[in-house]
Protein backbone atom coordinates (compact mmCIF):
# COMPACT_ATOMS: atom_id res chain seq x y z
CA UNK A 1 0.00 0.00 0.00
CA UNK A 2 1.26 3.55 -0.91
CA UNK A 3 2.00 4.90 2.52
CA UNK A 4 0.66 8.06 1.63
CA UNK A 5 -2.96 6.61 1.80
CA UNK A 6 -2.27 4.68 4.80
CA UNK A 7 -1.07 7.58 6.94
CA UNK A 8 -4.04 9.33 5.79
CA UNK A 9 -6.27 6.63 6.49
CA UNK A 10 -4.95 6.86 10.30
CA UNK A 11 -4.88 10.33 10.55
CA UNK A 12 -8.89 10.34 9.00
CA UNK A 13 -9.71 7.53 10.76
CA UNK A 14 -12.34 9.04 13.68
CA UNK A 15 -13.56 11.17 10.73
CA UNK A 16 -14.43 7.58 8.66
CA UNK A 17 -16.00 6.25 11.60
CA UNK A 18 -18.32 8.50 12.30
CA UNK A 19 -18.92 8.70 8.39
CA UNK A 20 -19.56 4.88 8.33
CA UNK A 21 -21.70 5.45 11.85
CA UNK A 22 -23.81 8.30 10.10
CA UNK A 23 -24.24 5.56 6.80
CA UNK A 24 -26.15 3.07 9.26
CA UNK A 25 -22.88 1.21 9.87
CA UNK A 26 -24.22 0.71 13.91
CA UNK A 27 -21.79 -1.36 15.84
CA UNK A 28 -20.08 -2.91 12.83
CA UNK A 29 -18.65 0.53 12.01
CA UNK A 30 -15.27 -0.39 13.96
CA UNK A 31 -15.21 -3.81 11.88
CA UNK A 32 -16.07 -2.32 8.38
CA UNK A 33 -12.90 -0.05 9.32
CA UNK A 34 -11.05 -2.73 9.75
CA UNK A 35 -12.11 -4.71 6.59
CA UNK A 36 -11.12 -1.15 4.67
CA UNK A 37 -7.58 -1.59 6.45
CA UNK A 38 -6.98 -4.93 5.32
CA UNK A 39 -8.27 -4.25 1.61
CA UNK A 40 -5.92 -1.23 1.75
CA UNK A 41 -3.19 -3.60 2.62
CA UNK A 42 -4.09 -6.17 0.55
CA UNK A 43 -3.56 -3.89 -2.36
CA UNK A 44 -0.51 -2.12 -3.96
CA UNK A 45 -2.87 0.80 -5.01
CA UNK A 46 -0.18 3.05 -6.07
CA UNK A 47 -0.31 7.11 -5.77
CA UNK A 48 -3.93 7.73 -5.68
CA UNK A 49 -4.69 11.44 -6.78
CA UNK A 50 -7.09 12.67 -3.95
CA UNK A 51 -6.42 10.23 -1.02
CA UNK A 52 -9.24 11.28 1.59
CA UNK A 53 -11.94 11.41 -0.91
CA UNK A 54 -10.87 7.97 -2.19
CA UNK A 55 -11.24 6.35 1.39
CA UNK A 56 -14.46 7.98 1.98
CA UNK A 57 -15.88 6.49 -1.19
CA UNK A 58 -14.32 2.78 -0.18
CA UNK A 59 -16.12 3.40 3.09
CA UNK A 60 -19.80 4.31 0.77
CA UNK A 61 -19.57 1.70 -1.53
CA UNK A 62 -19.03 -0.94 1.27
CA UNK A 63 -22.09 0.38 3.02
CA UNK A 64 -23.55 -0.06 -0.37
CA UNK A 65 -22.39 -3.35 -0.94
CA UNK A 66 -23.66 -4.50 2.49
CA UNK A 67 -27.09 -2.81 1.88
CA UNK A 68 -27.64 -4.74 -1.62
CA UNK A 69 -26.51 -8.05 0.21
CA UNK A 70 -28.88 -7.11 2.88
CA UNK A 71 -32.07 -6.45 0.36
CA UNK A 72 -31.11 -9.69 -1.82
CA UNK A 73 -31.09 -11.71 1.35
CA UNK A 74 -34.59 -10.32 2.53
CA UNK A 75 -35.94 -11.32 -1.12
CA UNK A 76 -34.68 -14.86 -1.26
CA UNK A 77 -36.18 -15.48 2.15
CA UNK A 78 -39.43 -13.95 1.00
CA UNK A 79 -39.30 -15.89 -2.18
CA UNK A 80 -38.12 -19.44 -0.43
CA UNK A 81 -41.43 -18.59 2.30
CA UNK A 82 -43.87 -18.11 -0.79
CA UNK A 83 -42.47 -21.48 -1.94
CA UNK A 84 -43.42 -20.81 -5.74
CA UNK A 85 -44.46 -24.62 -5.66
CA UNK A 86 -41.86 -25.65 -3.68
CA UNK A 87 -39.27 -25.41 -6.66
CA UNK A 88 -36.26 -23.28 -6.21
CA UNK A 89 -36.43 -21.92 -9.77
CA UNK A 90 -33.10 -20.17 -10.64
CA UNK A 91 -34.47 -17.09 -12.73
CA UNK A 92 -31.18 -16.43 -14.54
CA UNK A 93 -31.38 -19.37 -17.08
CA UNK A 94 -34.78 -20.57 -18.45
CA UNK A 95 -36.02 -16.76 -19.12
CA UNK A 96 -32.64 -15.90 -21.94
CA UNK A 97 -35.94 -15.29 -24.61
CA UNK A 98 -38.28 -13.29 -22.46
CA UNK A 99 -36.16 -11.24 -20.44
CA UNK A 100 -34.34 -9.92 -23.91
CA UNK A 101 -37.92 -8.97 -25.27
CA UNK A 102 -38.56 -7.53 -22.22
CA UNK A 103 -34.59 -6.11 -21.59
CA UNK A 104 -35.23 -4.44 -25.42
CA UNK A 105 -39.22 -3.04 -24.94
CA UNK A 106 -37.42 -1.59 -21.44
CA UNK A 107 -34.30 -0.15 -23.54
CA UNK A 108 -36.86 1.51 -25.92
CA UNK A 109 -39.36 3.09 -23.27
CA UNK A 110 -36.13 4.71 -21.25
CA UNK A 111 -34.82 5.96 -24.42
CA UNK A 112 -38.38 7.77 -25.15
CA UNK A 113 -38.67 9.40 -21.96
CA UNK A 114 -34.81 10.57 -21.76
CA UNK A 115 -35.78 12.17 -25.29
CA UNK A 116 -38.92 13.83 -24.17
CA UNK A 117 -36.73 15.81 -21.72
CA UNK A 118 -35.23 17.58 -24.63
CA UNK A 119 -31.58 17.07 -25.87
CA UNK A 120 -29.68 18.82 -23.63
CA UNK A 121 -31.07 17.38 -20.27
CA UNK A 122 -30.42 14.14 -21.96
CA UNK A 123 -27.10 14.78 -23.36
CA UNK A 124 -26.29 15.88 -19.26
CA UNK A 125 -27.51 12.63 -18.17
CA UNK A 126 -25.73 10.41 -20.20
CA UNK A 127 -22.20 12.26 -20.03
CA UNK A 128 -22.57 12.10 -16.17
CA UNK A 129 -24.18 9.14 -15.60
CA UNK A 130 -23.57 6.70 -18.49
CA UNK A 131 -19.71 7.71 -19.12
CA UNK A 132 -19.02 8.98 -16.04
CA UNK A 133 -18.00 12.28 -16.62
CA UNK A 134 -18.30 14.99 -13.75
CA UNK A 135 -20.54 17.77 -13.74
CA UNK A 136 -17.50 20.38 -13.89
CA UNK A 137 -16.23 19.07 -16.90
CA UNK A 138 -19.64 18.71 -18.44
CA UNK A 139 -20.39 22.40 -17.46
CA UNK A 140 -17.40 23.89 -19.43
CA UNK A 141 -18.24 21.54 -22.27
CA UNK A 142 -21.83 22.69 -22.95
CA UNK A 143 -20.78 26.53 -21.98
CA UNK A 144 -23.62 26.58 -19.11
CA UNK A 145 -23.46 27.10 -15.59
CA UNK A 146 -22.93 24.23 -13.20
CA UNK A 147 -26.21 25.01 -11.35
CA UNK A 148 -27.53 24.26 -15.20
CA UNK A 149 -26.27 21.12 -15.14
CA UNK A 150 -27.39 20.27 -11.54
CA UNK A 151 -31.06 21.42 -12.61
CA UNK A 152 -30.58 19.07 -15.72
CA UNK A 153 -29.12 15.95 -13.89
CA UNK A 154 -31.72 16.38 -11.55
CA UNK A 155 -34.62 16.51 -13.48
CA UNK A 156 -33.46 13.30 -15.74
CA UNK A 157 -33.16 11.10 -12.60
CA UNK A 158 -36.27 12.08 -11.41
CA UNK A 159 -37.81 11.14 -14.35
CA UNK A 160 -35.51 8.02 -14.99
CA UNK A 161 -36.02 7.00 -11.40
CA UNK A 162 -39.85 7.12 -12.10
CA UNK A 163 -39.55 5.04 -14.71
CA UNK A 164 -37.36 2.39 -12.58
CA UNK A 165 -40.07 2.40 -10.37
CA UNK A 166 -43.34 1.79 -12.62
CA UNK A 167 -40.76 -0.87 -14.82
CA UNK A 168 -40.10 -2.47 -11.05
CA UNK A 169 -44.19 -2.66 -10.47
CA UNK A 170 -45.05 -4.23 -13.64
CA UNK B 1 -42.41 9.67 -2.71
CA UNK B 2 -38.77 10.80 -3.99
CA UNK B 3 -36.73 11.78 -1.09
CA UNK B 4 -35.12 15.16 -3.00
CA UNK B 5 -32.49 15.43 -0.50
CA UNK B 6 -30.96 12.24 -1.27
CA UNK B 7 -31.19 12.13 -5.30
CA UNK B 8 -29.30 15.67 -4.34
CA UNK B 9 -26.52 13.25 -2.62
CA UNK B 10 -26.77 10.70 -5.10
CA UNK B 11 -26.27 13.10 -8.23
CA UNK B 12 -23.56 14.53 -5.94
CA UNK B 13 -21.47 11.56 -4.55
CA UNK B 14 -21.75 10.05 -7.69
CA UNK B 15 -19.51 13.12 -9.23
CA UNK B 16 -16.11 11.76 -9.64
CA UNK B 17 -14.65 15.15 -8.60
CA UNK B 18 -17.26 15.03 -5.32
CA UNK B 19 -15.18 15.67 -2.02
CA UNK B 20 -17.24 16.76 0.46
CA UNK B 21 -18.07 13.90 2.39
CA UNK B 22 -18.45 15.70 5.73
CA UNK B 23 -20.73 17.58 5.02
CA UNK B 24 -22.26 14.68 3.79
CA UNK B 25 -21.90 12.87 6.90
CA UNK B 26 -23.84 15.83 8.26
CA UNK B 27 -26.93 15.36 6.38
CA UNK B 28 -27.00 11.54 7.14
CA UNK B 29 -26.64 12.23 10.93
CA UNK B 30 -29.36 14.68 10.50
CA UNK B 31 -32.33 12.17 10.82
CA UNK B 32 -31.70 8.41 10.68
CA UNK B 33 -34.21 7.69 7.70
CA UNK B 34 -31.18 9.75 5.48
CA UNK B 35 -29.11 6.73 5.00
CA UNK B 36 -31.60 4.47 4.22
CA UNK B 37 -33.40 7.08 1.59
CA UNK B 38 -29.89 7.46 0.13
CA UNK B 39 -29.35 3.45 -0.37
CA UNK B 40 -32.48 3.15 -1.68
CA UNK B 41 -31.70 5.40 -4.61
CA UNK B 42 -28.05 4.37 -5.09
CA UNK B 43 -29.65 1.16 -6.12
CA UNK B 44 -32.08 2.63 -8.30
CA UNK B 45 -29.62 4.69 -9.82
CA UNK B 46 -27.25 1.56 -10.50
CA UNK B 47 -29.90 -0.19 -12.64
CA UNK B 48 -30.21 3.15 -14.51
CA UNK B 49 -27.16 1.82 -16.49
CA UNK B 50 -29.04 -1.19 -17.71
CA UNK B 51 -31.68 1.05 -19.00
CA UNK B 52 -29.48 3.14 -20.94
CA UNK B 53 -26.96 1.77 -22.74
CA UNK B 54 -24.09 3.68 -24.01
CA UNK B 55 -24.45 5.59 -27.01
CA UNK B 56 -21.66 7.93 -28.40
CA UNK B 57 -22.81 11.80 -27.36
CA UNK B 58 -20.84 14.32 -29.60
CA UNK B 59 -20.62 17.89 -28.16
CA UNK B 60 -19.59 21.01 -30.21
CA UNK B 61 -17.14 22.47 -28.53
CA UNK B 62 -17.38 26.46 -28.00
CA UNK B 63 -14.61 28.04 -30.75
CA UNK B 64 -13.09 29.95 -28.02
CA UNK B 65 -12.81 26.56 -25.91
CA UNK B 66 -9.27 24.98 -26.20
CA UNK B 67 -11.88 22.19 -25.64
CA UNK B 68 -9.23 18.76 -26.19
CA UNK B 69 -6.49 20.03 -24.01
CA UNK B 70 -8.30 19.87 -21.22
CA UNK B 71 -8.35 16.21 -21.26
CA UNK B 72 -4.74 15.45 -19.66
CA UNK B 73 -4.05 11.73 -19.11
CA UNK B 74 -3.76 12.23 -15.78
CA UNK B 75 -6.98 12.96 -15.15
CA UNK B 76 -8.13 10.88 -16.88
CA UNK B 77 -6.63 8.09 -15.06
CA UNK B 78 -7.33 8.74 -11.96
CA UNK B 79 -11.05 9.77 -12.78
CA UNK B 80 -11.39 6.67 -14.44
CA UNK B 81 -10.36 4.60 -11.64
CA UNK B 82 -12.90 5.75 -9.47
CA UNK B 83 -15.31 5.23 -12.21
CA UNK B 84 -14.19 1.94 -12.77
CA UNK B 85 -14.59 1.49 -8.87
CA UNK B 86 -18.27 2.49 -9.21
CA UNK B 87 -18.91 0.78 -12.69
CA UNK B 88 -16.90 -2.57 -11.25
CA UNK B 89 -20.99 -3.00 -9.16
CA UNK B 90 -22.92 -2.77 -12.05
CA UNK B 91 -21.37 -4.70 -14.91
CA UNK B 92 -23.87 -7.18 -16.05
CA UNK B 93 -23.92 -10.38 -18.23
CA UNK B 94 -26.33 -10.59 -20.89
CA UNK B 95 -24.40 -12.99 -22.81
CA UNK B 96 -24.96 -16.47 -21.49
CA UNK B 97 -22.12 -19.23 -21.64
CA UNK B 98 -23.89 -21.72 -24.17
CA UNK B 99 -23.72 -19.03 -26.97
CA UNK B 100 -20.14 -18.32 -26.85
CA UNK B 101 -17.58 -20.04 -29.41
CA UNK B 102 -13.84 -19.43 -29.81
CA UNK B 103 -12.58 -18.73 -33.40
CA UNK B 104 -8.26 -19.28 -33.01
CA UNK B 105 -5.79 -18.76 -36.23
CA UNK B 106 -2.26 -20.74 -36.09
CA UNK B 107 0.53 -18.58 -36.68
CA UNK B 108 1.07 -16.94 -40.32
CA UNK B 109 -2.97 -17.86 -40.55
CA UNK B 110 -5.19 -15.61 -41.71
CA UNK B 111 -9.20 -15.67 -41.62
CA UNK B 112 -12.03 -13.57 -42.07
CA UNK B 113 -15.58 -13.66 -40.28
CA UNK B 114 -18.12 -12.19 -41.40
CA UNK B 115 -21.19 -11.51 -38.66
CA UNK B 116 -24.95 -11.28 -39.18
CA UNK B 117 -25.03 -7.58 -38.72
CA UNK B 118 -22.35 -7.40 -41.98
CA UNK B 119 -19.33 -6.28 -39.06
CA UNK B 120 -16.05 -8.61 -40.91
CA UNK B 121 -12.88 -9.14 -38.12
CA UNK B 122 -9.65 -10.10 -39.68
CA UNK B 123 -7.87 -12.17 -37.51
CA UNK B 124 -3.95 -12.31 -38.16
CA UNK B 125 -1.81 -15.57 -36.96
CA UNK B 126 -1.54 -16.76 -33.70
CA UNK B 127 -4.75 -15.16 -32.65
CA UNK B 128 -7.93 -16.44 -30.37
CA UNK B 129 -11.39 -14.61 -30.35
CA UNK B 130 -14.37 -15.10 -28.58
CA UNK B 131 -17.87 -14.56 -30.31
CA UNK B 132 -21.61 -14.95 -29.16
CA UNK B 133 -24.22 -16.40 -31.00
CA UNK B 134 -26.82 -14.21 -30.16
CA UNK B 135 -25.04 -11.20 -30.12
CA UNK B 136 -23.61 -10.27 -33.57
CA UNK B 137 -22.45 -7.01 -31.53
CA UNK B 138 -19.83 -8.42 -29.23
CA UNK B 139 -16.40 -9.77 -29.42
CA UNK B 140 -13.20 -10.87 -26.92
CA UNK B 141 -10.06 -10.67 -28.16
CA UNK B 142 -7.72 -13.15 -25.53
CA UNK B 143 -4.85 -12.92 -27.64
CA UNK B 144 -3.11 -11.93 -30.96
CA UNK B 145 -4.29 -9.15 -33.35
CA UNK B 146 -7.40 -8.47 -35.36
CA UNK B 147 -8.80 -5.51 -37.78
CA UNK B 148 -12.68 -5.14 -37.06
CA UNK B 149 -14.60 -3.05 -40.01
CA UNK B 150 -17.88 -2.41 -38.03
CA UNK B 151 -21.25 -1.60 -39.52
CA UNK B 152 -22.32 1.22 -37.47
CA UNK B 153 -25.33 1.34 -35.16
CA UNK B 154 -25.90 4.07 -32.82
CA UNK B 155 -28.12 2.12 -31.06
CA UNK B 156 -26.60 -0.99 -30.07
CA UNK B 157 -22.71 -0.11 -30.75
CA UNK B 158 -20.28 -3.11 -31.46
CA UNK B 159 -18.36 -3.67 -27.98
CA UNK B 160 -15.03 -5.53 -27.80
CA UNK B 161 -13.38 -6.81 -24.86
CA UNK B 162 -10.17 -6.71 -24.68
CA UNK B 163 -8.70 -8.10 -20.65
CA UNK B 164 -10.48 -5.73 -18.72
CA UNK B 165 -10.73 -2.90 -21.19
CA UNK B 166 -13.79 -2.39 -23.54
CA UNK B 167 -13.41 -0.79 -27.11
CA UNK B 168 -16.89 0.77 -28.18
CA UNK B 169 -16.94 1.62 -31.73
CA UNK B 170 -18.66 4.70 -33.16
CA UNK B 171 -18.97 3.75 -36.88
CA UNK B 172 -15.54 2.14 -37.38
CA UNK B 173 -12.37 0.62 -39.14
CA UNK B 174 -10.05 -0.50 -36.57
CA UNK B 175 -7.22 -2.70 -35.47
CA UNK B 176 -6.27 -4.42 -31.99
CA UNK B 177 -3.53 -6.22 -31.13
CA UNK B 178 -3.19 -8.08 -27.51
CA UNK B 179 0.04 -9.60 -26.19
CA UNK B 180 1.18 -10.53 -23.05
CA UNK B 181 0.15 -7.79 -20.82
CA UNK B 182 -0.35 -4.97 -23.63
CA UNK B 183 -2.84 -3.91 -25.76
CA UNK B 184 -2.93 -1.74 -28.92
CA UNK B 185 -5.46 -0.12 -30.90
CA UNK B 186 -5.20 2.04 -34.03
CA UNK B 187 -8.39 3.63 -35.71
CA UNK B 188 -8.31 3.76 -39.04
CA UNK B 189 -12.03 5.49 -40.10
CA UNK B 190 -14.75 6.57 -37.80
CA UNK B 191 -14.39 6.83 -33.95
CA UNK B 192 -14.26 4.10 -30.99
CA UNK B 193 -14.46 4.92 -27.55
CA UNK B 194 -11.76 3.20 -25.18
CA UNK B 195 -13.71 1.92 -22.01
CA UNK B 196 -17.09 3.39 -22.72
CA UNK B 197 -17.80 3.33 -18.70
CA UNK B 198 -14.70 4.54 -17.17
CA UNK B 199 -11.85 6.31 -19.00
CA UNK B 200 -14.17 6.92 -22.16
CA UNK B 201 -11.41 8.17 -24.20
CA UNK B 202 -12.42 8.73 -27.76
CA UNK B 203 -10.14 7.72 -30.03
CA UNK B 204 -11.01 9.27 -33.49
CA UNK B 205 -9.24 8.32 -36.83
CA UNK B 206 -5.67 8.72 -37.25
CA UNK B 207 -5.35 8.10 -32.81
CA UNK B 208 -4.09 5.09 -31.24
CA UNK B 209 -4.32 3.83 -27.69
CA UNK B 210 -1.38 1.48 -25.83
CA UNK B 211 -2.02 0.01 -22.59
CA UNK B 212 0.50 -1.72 -20.51
CA UNK B 213 1.45 -1.81 -17.50
CA UNK B 214 2.99 1.55 -17.17
CA UNK B 215 0.25 2.97 -18.02
CA UNK B 216 -2.59 4.29 -20.76
CA UNK B 217 -1.22 6.29 -23.85
CA UNK B 218 -3.14 8.02 -27.15
CA UNK B 219 -0.85 8.65 -30.01
CA UNK B 220 -1.17 9.56 -33.36
CA UNK B 221 -1.06 6.94 -35.67
CA UNK B 222 -1.02 7.28 -39.94
CA UNK B 223 -4.64 5.73 -40.81
CA UNK B 224 -3.51 4.03 -43.89
CA UNK B 225 -1.09 2.01 -41.91
CA UNK B 226 -3.62 0.66 -39.33
CA UNK B 227 -4.00 -2.89 -39.93
CA UNK B 228 -1.65 -2.70 -42.68
CA UNK B 229 -0.83 -6.12 -42.26
CA UNK B 230 -3.59 -7.26 -44.42
CA UNK B 231 -1.76 -5.98 -47.15
CA UNK B 232 0.77 -7.40 -46.53
CA UNK B 233 2.92 -4.61 -44.45
CA UNK B 234 3.82 -3.36 -41.06
CA UNK B 235 3.72 -0.11 -41.13
CA UNK B 236 5.59 2.00 -38.08
CA UNK B 237 6.30 5.05 -35.77
CA UNK B 238 8.89 4.95 -33.56
CA UNK B 239 8.06 1.34 -32.34
CA UNK B 240 10.12 -1.13 -30.35
CA UNK B 241 11.49 -3.69 -31.75
CA UNK B 242 10.03 -6.14 -29.38
CA UNK B 243 6.77 -4.98 -31.05
CA UNK B 244 7.89 -5.40 -34.33
CA UNK B 245 8.88 -9.04 -34.01
CA UNK B 246 5.80 -9.93 -32.31
CA UNK B 247 3.75 -9.12 -35.05
CA UNK B 248 6.26 -10.51 -37.65
CA UNK B 249 6.00 -13.98 -36.14
CA UNK B 250 2.75 -13.38 -35.85
CA UNK B 251 2.09 -12.51 -39.53
CA UNK B 252 4.93 -14.95 -40.75
CA UNK B 253 4.41 -17.86 -38.52
CA UNK B 254 7.47 -18.31 -37.42
CA UNK B 255 8.82 -17.76 -33.71
CA UNK B 256 11.17 -14.93 -33.80
CA UNK B 257 12.67 -12.89 -30.87
CA UNK B 258 15.48 -10.09 -30.30
CA UNK B 259 18.29 -9.76 -28.07
CA UNK B 260 17.33 -7.32 -25.21
CA UNK B 261 19.84 -4.91 -26.80
CA UNK B 262 17.60 -5.83 -30.50
CA UNK B 263 14.56 -5.31 -28.70
CA UNK B 264 14.89 -2.14 -27.07
CA UNK B 265 15.42 -0.22 -30.44
CA UNK B 266 13.07 1.60 -32.37
CA UNK B 267 11.89 1.84 -36.35
CA UNK B 268 10.44 3.81 -38.20
CA UNK B 269 8.89 2.85 -42.09
CA UNK B 270 7.14 0.23 -43.94
CA UNK B 271 8.01 -3.41 -44.22
CA UNK B 272 6.87 -5.53 -46.56
CA UNK B 273 5.71 -9.05 -45.52
CA UNK B 274 7.28 -11.76 -47.57
CA UNK B 275 6.22 -15.77 -46.84
CA UNK B 276 9.10 -16.93 -47.49
CA UNK B 277 11.27 -16.02 -43.92
CA UNK B 278 14.39 -16.59 -45.64
CA UNK B 279 14.18 -13.70 -48.05
CA UNK B 280 11.51 -11.84 -45.60
CA UNK B 281 14.70 -11.57 -43.16
CA UNK B 282 17.14 -10.28 -46.04
CA UNK B 283 15.68 -7.43 -46.97
CA UNK B 284 13.24 -6.65 -43.44
CA UNK B 285 16.08 -7.20 -40.86
CA UNK B 286 18.99 -4.75 -42.46
CA UNK B 287 15.99 -2.26 -43.13
CA UNK B 288 15.94 -1.95 -39.47
CA UNK B 289 19.47 -1.56 -38.43
CA UNK B 290 19.23 -5.30 -37.54
CA UNK B 291 20.27 -8.91 -38.74
CA UNK B 292 18.39 -12.11 -38.48
CA UNK B 293 19.83 -15.51 -37.36
CA UNK B 294 18.17 -18.68 -37.99
CA UNK B 295 19.00 -20.62 -34.65
CA UNK B 296 17.24 -24.23 -35.34
CA UNK B 297 13.20 -23.89 -35.68
CA UNK B 298 13.62 -20.50 -34.63
CA UNK B 299 14.46 -17.03 -35.50
CA UNK B 300 17.22 -13.93 -33.61
CA UNK B 301 17.52 -11.04 -34.60
CA UNK B 302 20.54 -8.87 -33.13
CA UNK B 303 22.14 -5.78 -33.65
CA UNK B 304 23.95 -4.93 -36.29
CA UNK B 305 23.42 -5.44 -39.84
CA UNK B 306 26.55 -7.62 -40.34
CA UNK B 307 25.08 -11.47 -39.98
CA UNK B 308 28.34 -12.73 -39.75
CA UNK B 309 29.69 -10.79 -36.63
Amino acid sequence: MATGLSAIFLENRPALLRFLRARGAGEDAEDLLQDMWMKLEAKDLGPVADPLPYLYRMANNLMLDRYRSGTRRARREQDWAEGAGGVMADSSDDTAIDERLILAQRLDEARAVLRSLGPRVELVFRRFRIEGVGQRVIAEELGVSLTTVEKDLQKAYRAMVALKQKLDTE
Amino acid sequence: MLHEEALGWVIRTRDPEFADWEAFTDWLEAAPTHASAYDALMVADADLALLVPAEPVTIGTPANDAGEQRRRPIGWIAGGAVAAMLVAALSIGIGRRGDIYTVTTRPGEKRSIALDDGTRIELNGGTTMRLDRNNSRFAALDSGEAAFTVRHDADNPFRVAVGDDLFEDAGTVFNIVRSKGATRIGVSEGKVIYNPKAEAIMLPAGRGLSEDASGVRVMDVAPGSVASWREGRLTYANAPVTQISADIARSLGVELSPTPTAGAMRFTGTIRLEPDPERFFATAAPLMGLSAVRQGGAWLLKEGDDPAR
